[in-house]
């Protein structure tokens, strides 16, 4: 401890002890870029919270402190408490109501989902052991893939009633995933596991609709086996029970991406379809579906738009001639503004050649541990649909790409899955997030980027902005002197920097606008 | 044209060019900063605290540390364009405090350096080294001479009872006591909870500096009773001043700010979603935001209670002869008043607090009162504004909405937070066309005018 500072700090101001609106958060133990994030209510960031330890208290526990900000980053709450040292905060969320904090004991392989009201009081919690095989699988896929980025989600607010967390599990022999539902109204959970029918699931969150939460479950009747059957799965929220399932193999192979509650209340499941004859490891994809689901199952209507035919002819010539390149589509979601239209906003990837795994197989004798295919990440996208999903316009947003080796056997497996890996998996799309403003006349698409331009040479924040129906870009050169940084959204059209000083144990937060 | 007439055309057209640049006009003429005394303060105040350091025998390094702090700020003041050295304005201040010193001869021997600040805040304070400064932010509220004098006994006194000096001095040694230091090396090598500990104990410290300081201030006010009783200034300035400082934070010089009056044109009317309130998930949480108690928070305090400081007061007061609300110069004081809205306005745009600087604006600009002014700074705020958001550095310029401030501020700031570049270079260009009539004969409100337009046209 060197005796200026201590001597100027109590001779002058006592900051961090006195201050309680500071945006500056100082003596920082020990911080992990995970634990601070925004807290939203469907796409409109309310606050943030920073979760650090702040002091050692003996050789097993931490002092933590949970601090709760507004949107402006005034400081709200503070909470303190002691737990062990191997606790972290894994997410958070906010259902217009209740916010509930999710937070991880690797030591004690315990899932712990606390529920705060919103005067900032502990209202209950919620626990979940796992048996070692959960942990091993979690470290595997959830807890692996929980980057700073926070590019994996699992809990999901459902407003003024609870959360719906989606994780994946294991049972026995069987991998699979569980659905809770905590409810934020009373202490009342259930919870969903599918085990029967296949030897591994994997189930994506799509939404929430008219009591029901939708699900694209994809079932493999093997480790090997790369032609899972895709289904629609709807739970009642009430109960836990499940309403429906419906195959997506119908016309086409439709393989759901996302869901949207558009057209006044009606749920929309979207993502891209095959022809049934289709070899969905190498064919490019016909073009992209949207079903009309209803909370009974029932396929209200489907719309299908052809690369050819529908977007083929609202590309400019220069993107037309980028088509190719820009490989299939992954459509992350799908905003409508207020004047009805709907904007879908996409990002492409395409499987290519990988000389490190062609190398590789050459070397092994063809028992090379990597694919010879990797994966590239390519343009944003952006379409406009009116009300009946007809396309109206598109345009493809140049970014530079990335690419992503693949383990060995993925040359097989469907391009839609992988994409979904991409996005899963490798957290390897650009895609930040979609903003919409409280009466949709405008959203904002933010994306992540990296430029070698003369004067700069690093990452980028990008958006792409639709207000009152003109589309604007932009972007942030995120690079600084601070030791680490990331982006978080901030209120609609803003961002926010987070700034750690490692040397100085400070983090700085500032909001910048996108225009 | 022929070659003989082009000559002649060139002078003529130069001529009237210069000729019409001369003819604009000022919108404001800013008070004039003395650079030469800056600089004799600047040489006092140094001198002053290499004398003292100079004099040091014990804890020599500590007590070093704090004088150049203390001298820093004393510097930053004095070097920028906050501290106010202009003839007219500073003449009147040391008139006033010639009239406090005459009638109190023991404050003769005190070097002292009172100065107005350009600072927003309602302030005045004494460094403890013969700095003294009375904020314009305190300035534009004070009702008469009277209570300027108060302001002006009161700091004095902190200097004459040697407050500061004292609080260093006991400040120094309690962090020198061997108890201290023992706390402190056990601290440094514990492992665990040192954190809770060490901020335990500043607690604990501050606790005690606060009460301390609290006392001062009581022993202040009664010292600038004595100092005031004998100038023939009314003394029950010093009962309004207080007042006035106990709710001065919802105080306005203008009426508050009405952005929808400001920013509504016909070509371009007003939009409600800038202004509209976001729903705020915590309201619950606003009544518990300190991690503080109560008792915590009240003892952190620098000062009583003013109702506790007028009580203490109010009997002698009482006994006084009314004396004079002002001695020196009411038009000037009244003046100056005016003059210092102005000042600290500028100085927000200098120090780049540009959504100050826009609300001070706009309060000048609805008072009707110099709206020349009002409007050029207005347009020259609003595309500084511009360009700091398509630099991304708009954070940086501005405030964000906070409880405490204003209602009419925070709904400006709001407004900002929410418009975007195509928004605010239209709002911008038809502000200025409202005013062009009034404004084409000012300098610089064309260039404005230009900027915006060059803005505007890009949407």
């Amino acid at each position: 401890m060197k005796k200026p500072f201590f001597l100027i700090l109590i001779t002058t101001v006592l900051g961090v002890i006195i201050s309680n609106a500071q945006s500056q958060i100082d003596n920082i133990y020990k911080i992990n870029f995970k634990n601070s994030d925004a807290i939203k209510e469907g796409t409109e960031v309310k606050g943030y919270y920073f979760f650090y330890a702040s002091d050692k208290v003996d050789k097993d526990n931490y002092e933590y402190t949970l601090r709760i900000s507004d949107d402006n980053l005034n400081v709200l709450k503070d909470v303190k408490f002691v737990d062990s040292k191997h606790v972290s905060l894994l997410e958070s969320s906010f259902n217009g109501t209740d916010l509930i904090f999710l937070f991880y004991n690797s030591d004690e392989k315990t899932f712990d989902y606390q529920v705060y009201g919103a005067d900032g009081k502990k209202k209950f919690s919620y626990n979940r052991q796992l048996s070692n095989k959960e942990k091993r699988y979690l470290a595997q896929t959830y807890l692996l893939i929980n980057d700073d980025e926070n590019s994996y989600k699992g809990l999901y607010p459902v407003e003024g009633l609870g959360f719906i967390s989606n994780m994946p599990s294991r049972e026995d022999r069987d991998y699979t995933f569980q659905v809770d539902f905590f409810s934020t109204e009373k202490k009342k959970q259930w919870t969903y596991i599918p085990t029967e029918g296949a030897k591994k699931f994997v189930g994506e969150y799509l939404g929430y609709s008219n009591g029901v939460v939708y699900f694209e479950v994809l079932k493999y009747g093997g480790a090997f086996d790369h032609k899972p059957e895709s289904t629609i799965l709807g739970l009642s929220l009430e109960t836990g029970k499940q309403v429906f399932e419906i195959e997506t193999d119908a016309k086409y192979r439709f393989y759901p991406a996302s869901m949207s509650v558009l057209n006044g209340g009606k749920a929309y499941i979207y993502g891209e379809y095959f022809d049934l004859n289709d070899n969905i490891a190498k064919d490019k994809s016909k073009g992209f579906g949207f079903w009309n689901v209803d909370e009974k199952g029932k396929i209200v209507s489907e719309k299908y738009c052809s690369w050819d035919l529908e977007l083929g002819k609202h590309l400019n010539v220069n993107s037309k001639g980028k088509i190719d390149d820009f490989g299939f589509m992954y459509l992350h979601n799908m905003v409508q503004t207020s004047d009805g239209n709907i904007y879908a906003i996409g990002e492409g990837y395409k499987k290519v050649a990988s000389a490190l795994g062609i190398a590789s197989k050459v070397l092994s004798g063809g028992r090379g541990g990597i694919s010879t295919v990797k994966i590239k990440v390519t343009d944003m996208i952006l379409i406009k649909f009116d009300q009946g999903f007809n396309v109206k316009d598109a345009t493809i947003y140049d970014k530079n790409s990335n690419t992503y080796e693949l383990q060995s056997g993925y040359e097989f497996v469907s391009t839609p899955l992988i994409g979904k890996m991409v996005k899963y998996y490798y957290g390897g799309f650009d895609y930040a997030y979609t903003q919409t403003n409280k009466d949709f006349s405008s959203f904002t698409v933010c994306y992540s980027d990296y430029v070698k331009e003369k004067g700069y040479k690093g990452a980028t924040f990008n958006s792409i902005s639709c207000n009152d129906g003109k589309i604007t870009t932009d972007k942030i050169n995120t690079k600084s002197d601070a030791t680490r940084s990331i982006v978080l959204p901030g209120k609609q059209g803003q961002v926010l920097l987070l700034d750690y000083y490692k040397k100085d144990k400070k983090l700085v937060p500032h909001f910048e606008k996108l225009n | 044209m022929t070659t003989a007439i082009k000559p002649i055309f060139f002078l003529i057209s130069t001529l009237l060019y210069f000729s019409s640049f001369s003819q604009l006009k000022t919108v404001y003429d800013f008070q004039k900063d003395d650079s030469v005394l800056k600089k004799a303060y600047y040489g006092q105040a140094l001198e002053n605290k290499n004398k003292l350091i100079s004099s040091l025998k014990e804890y020599k390094k500590d007590y070093q540390e704090i004088y150049n702090a203390r001298f820093k700020e004393v510097a930053d003041l004095l070097q920028s364009s906050r501290s106010v050295t202009d003839q007219q304005a500073h003449n009147y201040l040391q008139a006033v405090l010639k009239k406090i010193v005459e009638a109190n001869p023991e404050l003769k021997a005190k070097e002292v350096r009172l100065i107005f600040s350009r600072d927003w805040w309602p302030n005045a304070y004494s460094m403890g080294e013969g700095t003294l400064t009375v904020n314009a932010g305190l300035m534009v509220f004070l009702d008469n001479e009277a209570e300027l004098v108060y302001v002006i006994c009161h700091e004095l006194s902190h200097y004459y009872l040697e407050h500061s000096d004292r609080a260093i001095k006991k400040n120094v040694e309690t962090y020198n006591s061997p108890a201290f230091q023992e706390e402190l090396k056990r601290l440094s090598k514990q492992e665990y909870g040192a954190n809770k500990q060490l901020e335990a104990m500043l607690k604990k410290f501050a606790f005690s500096s606060r009460q301390h300081s609290r006392e001062n201030e009581s022993e202040a006010d009664m010292q600038a009773f004595i100092f005031m009783k004998k100038t023939g200034y009314d003394c029950n300035a010093i009962t309004t001043c207080l007042q006035l400082l106990d709710s001065i934070d919802e105080k306005f010089l203008y009426k508050p700010v009405d952005v929808e009056q400001a920013f509504n044109f016909s070509a371009y009317p007003f939009k409600k979603k800038w202004i509209q309130k976001e729903s705020s998930i915590f309201s619950a949480m606003k009544n518990d935001e300190s991690p503080l108690t109560k008792k915590e928070k009240d003892s952190l305090k620098t000062h009583p209670d003013c109702s506790i400081r007028i009580a203490k007061l109010k009997d002698q007061i009482s006994k006084e002869n009314v004396g004079k609300k002002f001695i020196v110069d009411e038009t000037l004081f009244q003046k100056l008043k005016k003059d210092f809205f102005i000042e600290l306005t500028e100085e927000q745009f200098d120090r780049k607090n540009m959504s100050r600087n826009l609300y001070y604006s706009l309060q000048i600009l609805q008072s009707g009162e110099n709206t020349p002014f009002a409007v050029l700074s207005i347009a020259r705020c609003l595309n500084y504004i511009y360009d700091s958001q398509k630099d991304h550095q708009v954070g940086t310029v501005t405030d964000k909405e906070t409880r405490g401030y204003p209602e009419d501020y925070n709904l400006l700031l709001r407004m900002l937070d929410k418009l975007r570049l195509e928004e605010i270079a239209n709002l911008n260009y038809n502000f200025c066309i409202k005013y062009e009539g009034q404004l084409s004969l000012y300098k610089g409100f064309n260039e404005e005018l230009q900027k915006a337009r060059k803005n505007k046209s890009l949407y």
